[in-house]
């Protein structure tokens, strides 16, 4: 496994849908290659990152204000 | 062993809240509404970057939904339906304002993968990463950064938790040209957010 072979899995392998055998190949080359592990290391550190910050929402009162207008839709709607 | 996720994080039974809804009944409008209003909201915020379109995008996909012209059979249907009506209404906004630069030739082309160069641990743990301001501004500069194509890749994958099936099919994207958009997106996050955290460490440095 070269360097830029792990990158092109790297996504296979942190959905965790590689096969066993190139699995296996890829942890060996990671445990030998810093490069590498930063790389996995930080590209899963981004994925938990914009897990966990906080999404966008709407305002308490266009939510309201929203939810009013739906409902008036749906009664509407028959 | 997948870590792919489910949508499926209510009890609130969607599809018969749904044909209620769909009777003019609107007495479990409020129940739904609460689960979908904000996942809607900020897939169409982030895509858009305009909050009074993501609200619209809100309001069309719910008296889409109501209106009942689409057979919707099960929740995962459910979910993605809802996510590809916000997704393609936030492309048409695009669309229109002119925004929406045209999609590279070689996006869906896994040899064309950008590669890593910055090469920094983060040294932090997410936690307190997000406690920094000047980082939330930068993870939102970073994905705001990407075409929105790849935006929504990996919003709808990585943020919303769809799984590879669901996202590719609310994006109406084969599952390989999914998952090769996902690998580009996520590329590209990590490189913005190590050169961000490489240029703070240098400034410490110096």
């Amino acid at each position: 496994v070269t360097c830029a072979a792990l990158v092109s899995l790297l996504s296979d392998y942190i959905d965790g849908s590689l096969a066993p055998e190139p699995r296996a190949a890829l942890e060996a080359h990671l445990a030998a290659c810093d490069k590498c592990h930063i790389v996995l290391d930080t590209t899963q550190c981004t994925i938990l990152l914009y897990r966990v910050c906080e999404s966008p929402s709407l305002a308490a009162e266009r939510r309201e204000a929203l939810l009013r207008r739906l409902e008036k839709a749906c009664r509407r709607s028959v | 062993v997948t870590s792919e996720g489910s949508t499926a994080t209510s009890t609130l039974d969607e599809l018969a809240c749904l044909e209620s809804m769909r009777r003019g009944d609107p007495t479990c409008l409020g129940g739904f509404f609460e689960v979908w209003a904000d996942r809607l909201y900020s897939l169409s915020l982030r895509l858009t970057g305009d909050p009074a379109a993501a609200e619209d995008i809100v309001q069309e996909a719910f008296v889409k939904l109501m209106a009942g012209a689409d057979r919707i059979e099960g929740r995962s249907r459910l979910a993605t339906w809802l996510y590809r009506v916000a997704y393609n209404a936030s492309m048409d906004r695009l669309r229109e304002q002119k925004k929406l630069a045209p999609v590279p030739a070689d996006e869906d082309d896994e040899a064309a993968l950008p590669m890593p160069t910055t090469l920094v641990e983060f040294g932090r743990s997410p936690e307190a990463m997000l406690r920094d301001a000047e980082m939330r501004h930068a993870l939102d500069e970073a994905i705001q950064s990407l075409p929105p194509s790849l935006r929504a890749a990996f919003l709808l994958r990585d943020v919303e938790g769809l799984t590879t099936a669901e996202a590719a099919e609310a994006l109406g994207l084969t599952e390989t040209n999914l998952k090769v958009r996902l690998h580009r997106a996520r590329l590209l996050l990590r490189e913005r957010l190590s050169a961000f955290v490489a240029r703070g460490s240098g400034g410490a440095r110096s």
